[in-house]
């Protein structure tokens, strides 16, 4: 391929368009109205209470914490990817970075909703805050929660960063397209998002310094920011979750998870937007097998859960035993079955390149992934150190709509990421092109 | 004869919603305040005056009102805690035998039957309500006129059983007055069977009344005097007593329980039989065999020389108990072996025995058209009476009945006239303790509702006997005082109880020409076992949310009753627990939901009396079985005959286990009475001790007593304003208790060990919630106590989790707030809003209002001047609470003894909470 040739406007073009067509009105009208649904579900929620939903002593929590992990293991993981692309350096993270961080962003942003909702008080939850409060009341540092917080602020934020960094020389040259179209409305709002961005030498050093220096302050939170919300689980004296393997197991059931959302999404994207040329079929093989690879990854962790567990104490055991074996069964394998068996399809040639295939396996993973929070969330106090004849946790259509409405609202952000900013990072597919022009 | 207006006219009916409900109880409380809360308002007539003595005056507005409240018309008495002339709380009166300071479910929800706003409020005709007081008024006139021509000819009487002095003394003058007139007494739980096996033993109607603090070995023929009843108090104290005598000398008194359903005594026994009836009273006879009773030679049954022998080594300190629904011959073979070993039980007079009819004879003449006039005073036999007797029908076929009673029952609706009956915490009155100790009631409130009318007034008035309800009590203690009546009343008002009023009990010698019937044949099983139910006794309490929500000593059952089936009758039957069942008994039949319990005989189906009310006041529905009607009227405890389907519903999904778990260390532990429990490891923390320089509040639960009859559940929930989440919110899994008492059953199914473990808070020196807490809300105090801010939560739940004895609990909707919520509040506990977590507190506020007391005087706390709500109650005093600082407290004592140990201690929470192990002789 030639430079002459080569240009990015597929991928500038359908910001600055119109009309986006009916395929993509129906998907924001389909996304606005679970959106909708979400607004009902929350305010439902604060008029009637958590009692809309099916939990009790001792299952305190339910899809609100089920919903969280899960939300924030797919941002981590999908941000994970993209840091590890950048930092190496990696062919593939032209393709699919962007909207690996976009994806991140908008599962951070369904995952915040959470842990506020879930609050008996949803309006006390800035009381987490350390603020100086009038009658000095501090929160308490040595509670899981309050590490939590700071480990989904930190996420947001370097999330939030980490993207917005990346996209800025685009967003000149998205400033710099539309007045060559005369747009000057989204000229102006392009312009001030990308910071008077000009393309200076010194631009491009600084802004490479500050786009690895991000991406190098996201890789270890990521992993910390996960561990943390496992620890809100390890910490405590329930015998399935006190176990200090819990944090690895949660960091890395959601990297499957994570690269399934990915990967399913670069399938759809590569056919919905014809970007078959920026997100090739290379790049696709390499994803389908690092997510193979990952779910490869989670058998050992799930073949190590049930041999550890002949080692622990009889508690502990019978608990493990409880929660592969209990009531809520179906989810752990399911979840085991979704995470760990179904992906290894994807070292298949075939199964790598097809959406039809490429995106159930893909979303089938980050369904798998949440069977397992499920799983552990309600399966884990099955048996805890005393009998509990307490009715099983099962969620109520109250919680179902608020899954749905969450997924609304990541639908809704993909969408308006895929309608107003580049999906693919024009500069740094220039930059690939430019170099493989080079003899 | 009295003027035809003798009834007092009740007061045109309020409005009635709940709204003025609540109106009118504020203006009550205005009107008290006004007169200075201790005098009410002189439009009702009754002022509230003597105090108890030893009230607690140092706190302003809250009165112990000393009064007696009846179980089958047995009186037990209470003092009863009023702020500001309300009835908030019932504690036990330590004068009265038949309380002793303690207390049961039924008493401690006595203020919620007071509040209930679904109380009868307004007269009714025909089931409507009637705003036209006088048309009553001329109603009754005119018929008391008509009576009073033909000399109360067709005038009928039908009570419940009544012991009181001056009901009795009224109801005699009734009769005196109107010779055609006759008296019905309708006991649903009474057991003709005792009488008569008395009879036969001892040619009198007696009672035993046995002590059984100084029995070493105790034989329960289907008897349970630990369980529910008008002398479960005394019993269970004496119990106690005894077993902590035994405990001090090693040598532990034998308590041998032969059942065929599951009851408290059965938990607590040392040796175990699950037998059928028909077995329990083969056993009977062949232990009588070995002991020597002539009747009874040439039977046999394997246990029966062991138990004769246990028994013989007793000797005069042995105690044969024989229990409700057992056959004649038993009752009277237990006679017979106390009279044989020479245990000398004194016996009394049934207090309830009446020269009146039964209700079949009733239903009799009622058939035969004798019947024109009916006055049921507080009974309910539309609903409690056996379903052939149709007494629905039977009230319709009688031209003028009056229903008088508390609630808009069954009957109510049945009958031409029902007039409210006041709440017995409304009026003056009297009763007899199941001794027979004397006792009188006072109103401890003012009258909640105007139209209602005391029985005591009903009966005066149909008496033609002048005066209100004080009036007629005084005059029935007038005619047993004479001179002394000033000085007496005031002091019997005081103490509530009259001193030395006890029937003088009698040791009868066995009769000479004692004879025993033939055997009871084996009947074809299954056979219907018929039981009060633990929580709504004969279904009068189904109206209680407290008793309604109450987890059921088994299967945790709350808002409804299941049949018992024993595990072998359950798979031939094809069914699992909470499995529906069709069963059919007499051409009657019933579906109800089946709980599989180890320790019930196969081949016997329990069936719980009580549930199933169908107008039930404010109790949403018919809540549970009504087992009534399946009750055959010929053999009321026990009916052959019974069919079992399987109908594929299902009641309930299977809920987590009440079984012990393997691999943990047992949770009660059992210890023989010269061991330890052994010391757990040093603990280790990486946090600093909290030290203590005042006081350090901690608690000992006495394993070895407590009997779990719930009573302590009730008083927390009564005194900490903990809300009732209701059928619904209940059956998610979400009631409120602050103290539970759990079931562990270990064992067989065949021969199962059942313990009862109260759990409250455990108040952890290091408490894994407060740790994990993210807005402190949830803080040690200086004191020790773990307590929760209630302002300060948030509501993440996270406590709970990390709470390994589950404890805490959550308002997962504004329970305490909602439009139905129960209507009785204790004021110095605050109501808890929706989204907190809230538990057990050692009872805080008593704590502090303890200090504040001794702060006033000048003075240091005294040891035992703080007791827990749980631990007042309590019957067996099996809850110790102080300070563990002083060495020398009582809970300090309790927890120096060898068999004190933590609940999960090895999880180093360091439990405040610590339970005495069981021994086991």
């Amino acid at each position: 391929m030639s430079g002459a040739e080569f240009t990015t406007r597929p991928v500038s073009d359908p910001p600055l368009r119109e009309d986006f067509g009916w395929r993509f009105a129906g998907a924001v009208a389909g996304a606005g109205l679970l959106t909708l649904l979400l607004a009902y579900a929350v305010v439902a929620l604060l008029i009637e209470g958590t009692a809309l939903w099916g939990t009790n002593i001792p299952f305190v929590w339910g899809f609100d914490l089920i919903n969280y992990v899960w939300w924030i293991g797919i941002a981590n993981a999908a941000s994970l990817f993209a840091v590890v692309l950048v930092l190496r350096r990696h062919g593939l993270r032209t393709a699919v970075n962007r909207f690996a961080e976009a994806a991140a962003l908008a599962a951070v942003a369904a995952a915040a909703i959470y842990p506020i909702l879930h609050l008996g008080r949803p309006w006390l939850f800035y009381w987490t805050f350390p603020y100086p409060a009038t009658y000095q009341v501090w929160p308490n540092f040595r509670s899981t929660l309050v590490w939590d917080f700071w480990g989904i602020m930190s996420h947001v934020v370097v999330t939030g960063l980490f993207w917005y960094t990346g996209l800025i020389p685009d967003l000149a040259t998205m400033r710099d397209r539309a007045v060559a179209r005369s747009r000057m409305v989204q000229a102006r709002i392009y312009g001030v998002a990308a910071l008077g961005w000009r393309g200076s030498v010194r631009h491009w050093a600084r802004h490479q310094a500050a786009y690895r220096l991000v991406a190098a302050m996201v890789l270890p939170m990521l992993v910390s920011a996960q561990t943390i919300v496992a620890l809100e689980f390890a910490t405590t004296l329930v015998p399935e979750w006190h176990q200090a393997r819990l944090p690895l197991h949660v960091v890395a059931t959601g990297i499957p998870s994570g690269l399934g959302v990915v990967l399913a999404l670069a399938a759809l994207l590569r056919g919905g937007l014809g970007l078959t040329r920026y997100i090739d079929d290379d790049d696709m093989r390499l994803l389908a097998k690092l997510t193979a690879a990952a779910a490869l990854a989670c058998g050992y962790l799930y073949a190590e859960a049930l041999l550890v567990a002949v080692l622990e104490d009889a508690t502990t055991r019978q608990a493990i035993a409880a929660r592969a074996f209990g009531a809520y069964a179906g989810l752990y394998w399911g979840g085991a079955l979704l995470v760990v068996v179904v992906p290894q399809l994807l070292w298949l040639k075939r199964a790598q390149i097809q959406a039809r295939w490429a995106v159930p396996i893909g979303i089938g993973a980050a369904a798998g992934v949440w069977l397992d929070r499920f799983s552990l969330v309600a399966g884990g106090l099955l048996r805890d150190h005393l009998p509990n004849p307490a009715p099983l946790y099962v969620p109520t259509v109250p919680e179902w709509t608020l899954l749905a409405g969450t997924i609304g609202l990541f639908a809704l952000l993909m969408l308006g990421f895929a309608r107003f900013v580049p999906v693919v990072s024009m500069y740094e597919t220039r930059h690939e092109e430019s170099e493989a022009d080079v003899p | 004869m009295t003027p035809p207006d003798a009834l007092p006219d009740p007061l045109p009916p309020p409005d009635p919603d709940r709204r003025s409900l609540l109106r009118a109880a504020g203006a009550s409380l205005a009107l008290a305040t006004a007169a200075g809360c201790d005098v009410g308002p002189q439009e009702f007539g009754s002022p509230l005056y003597a105090p108890a003595r030893g009230a607690d005056a140092a706190s302003a507005g809250l009165r112990r009102y000393a009064t007696v409240l009846d179980l089958d018309g047995l009186g037990r008495g209470v003092l009863v805690r009023a702020r500001d002339g309300h009835a908030i709380k019932i504690e036990g009166n330590p004068r009265h035998p038949a309380s002793l300071g303690a207390t049961d479910v039924f008493l401690e929800s006595a203020v919620l039957a007071l509040h209930d706003p679904a109380r009868s409020r307004r007269l009714r005709r025909y089931g409507r309500v009637e705003r036209d007081a006088a048309l009553f008024a001329r109603y009754m006139a005119e018929q008391r006129a008509a009576l009073a021509a033909t000399g109360g000819q067709g005038f009928r009487l039908l009570t419940g059983p009544i012991a009181s002095p001056t009901q009795r003394r009224l109801i005699a003058a009734l009769l005196a007055q109107w010779p055609g007139a006759r008296w019905h007494v309708h006991a649903p739980l009474a057991d003709a069977a005792a009488a008569a096996g008395a009879r036969l033993a001892f040619g009198e109607a007696v009672t035993p009344l046995p002590d059984l603090s100084r029995a070493t070995t105790v034989l329960c023929l289907g008897a349970d005097p630990l369980g529910p009843g008008p002398a479960q108090l005394a019993q269970a104290r004496g119990w106690a007593e005894a077993r902590a005598r035994g405990r001090q000398a090693g040598r532990l008194p034998a308590l041998i329980v032969a059942e065929s359903t599951p009851s408290l005594t059965g938990a607590k026994a040392d040796r175990l039989l699950v037998l059928p009836p028909w077995e329990i009273e083969a056993l009977a006879r062949a232990v009588a065999a070995e002991l020597g009773v002539a009747a009874a030679e040439g039977a046999t049954h394997p246990e029966a020389a062991a138990l004769a022998a246990s028994l013989r080594a007793a000797g005069a300190e042995a105690c044969v108990l024989a229990g409700r629904g057992q056959a004649v011959a038993v009752h009277a073979l237990a006679h017979a072996i106390n009279a044989t070993l020479g245990a000398e039980i004194p016996c009394i007079a049934d207090p309830n025995a009446a020269e009146a009819g039964t209700l079949e004879e009733l239903s009799d003449a009622v058939a035969a058209g004798q019947v024109t006039h009916l006055l049921v005073l507080d009974a309910n036999p539309v609903f409690d009476a056996p379903a052939p007797l149709d007494m629905a029908a039977l009230l319709r076929a009688v031209p003028h009945s009056l229903h008088a009673g508390g609630q808009v029952d069954e009957t109510a609706l049945a009958c031409g006239w029902h007039l409210p009956l006041r709440h017995p915490l409304e009026c003056f009155g009297d009763s007899r303790a199941f001794d027979g100790t004397a006792a009188l009631r006072q109103p401890a409130t003012m009258p909640l509702v105007e139209a209602a009318r005391a029985p005591e007034e009903l009966l005066g008035a149909l008496a033609g006997l002048p005066g209100d309800g004080l009036a007629l009590v005084q005059e029935t203690w007038r005619g047993v005082w004479g001179e002394a009546f000033a000085e007496n009343w005031l002091v019997a008002l005081e103490a509530g109880v009259i001193a030395d009023s006890a029937t003088p009990p009698q040791v009868l010698p066995l009769r000479a020409d004692f004879a025993l019937p033939s055997a009871t044949p084996q009947p074809s099983t299954p056979v219907a076992l018929f039981a009060p139910d633990p929580n709504l006794w004969d279904g009068r309490f189904a109206t209680e949310a407290w008793l309604q929500e109450l987890p059921r000593p088994l299967g945790n059952l709350a808002w409804g009753n299941a049949v018992l089936m024993a595990p072998a009758d359950a798979r031939a039957a094809g069914v699992a627990e909470g499995a529906v069942v069709e069963l059919r008994l007499g051409g009657q039949t019933l579906r109800a939901p089946v709980l599989v319990v180890p320790g019930q005989a196969p081949g016997v189906v329990t069936l719980p009396l009580g549930g199933g009310r169908r107008a039930a006041g404010g109790v949403p529905g018919a809540v549970g079985i009504d087992a009534y009607r399946l009750r055959p009227a010929a053999s009321p405890w026990l009916a052959e005959g019974l069919q079992i389907r399987a109908t594929g519903a299902e009641a309930w999904a299977e809920r987590g286990a009440e079984h012990a778990l393997a691999g943990d260390t047992p949770r009660v532990r059992r210890l023989a009475p010269d061991q330890a429990v052994p010391p757990l490891p040093p603990p280790r923390s990486l946090y600093p001790d909290w030290t203590y320089p005042g006081h350090a509040w901690g608690m000992a639960i006495d394993l070895d007593t407590c009997i779990g009859c719930n009573a302590c559940v009730v008083a927390c929930q009564a005194e900490n304003n903990t809300p009732v989440v209701g059928p619904e919110e209940s059956a998610r899994g979400r009631a409120m208790h602050w103290l539970r008492v759990d079931r562990v059953v270990t064992g067989t199914a065949e021969a199962p060990q059942v313990d009862y473990q109260p759990v409250p808070c455990m108040h952890c020196e290091k408490a894994p919630c407060e740790v994990v807490c993210p807005v402190n809300a949830t803080v040690h105090d200086h004191e020790g106590l773990n307590l929760m801010v209630y302002p300060r939560c948030i509501g993440t739940r996270t406590c709970s989790n990390n709470c390994p004895y589950k404890v805490r609990k959550f308002n997962w909707a504004g329970y305490a707030r909602q439009a139905d919520a129960v209507p009785v509040r204790n004021p110095e506990v605050p109501l808890r809003p929706r989204g907190v977590i809230e538990k057990c507190t050692y009872c805080q506020h008593r704590i502090k209002g303890a200090q504040d007391v001794a702060r006033q005087e000048g003075r240091a706390l005294r040891d035992g001047e703080i007791t827990t709500a749980c631990q007042a109650a309590c019957p067996t005093r099996a809850i110790h609470f102080g300070d563990i600082n002083d060495p020398d407290s009582d809970v300090s004592r309790a927890k120096s003894q060898g068999r004190n140990y933590a609940l999960l201690g090895n999880l180093d929470t360091r439990p405040r909470t610590t339970y005495l192990a069981k021994l086991v002789g």
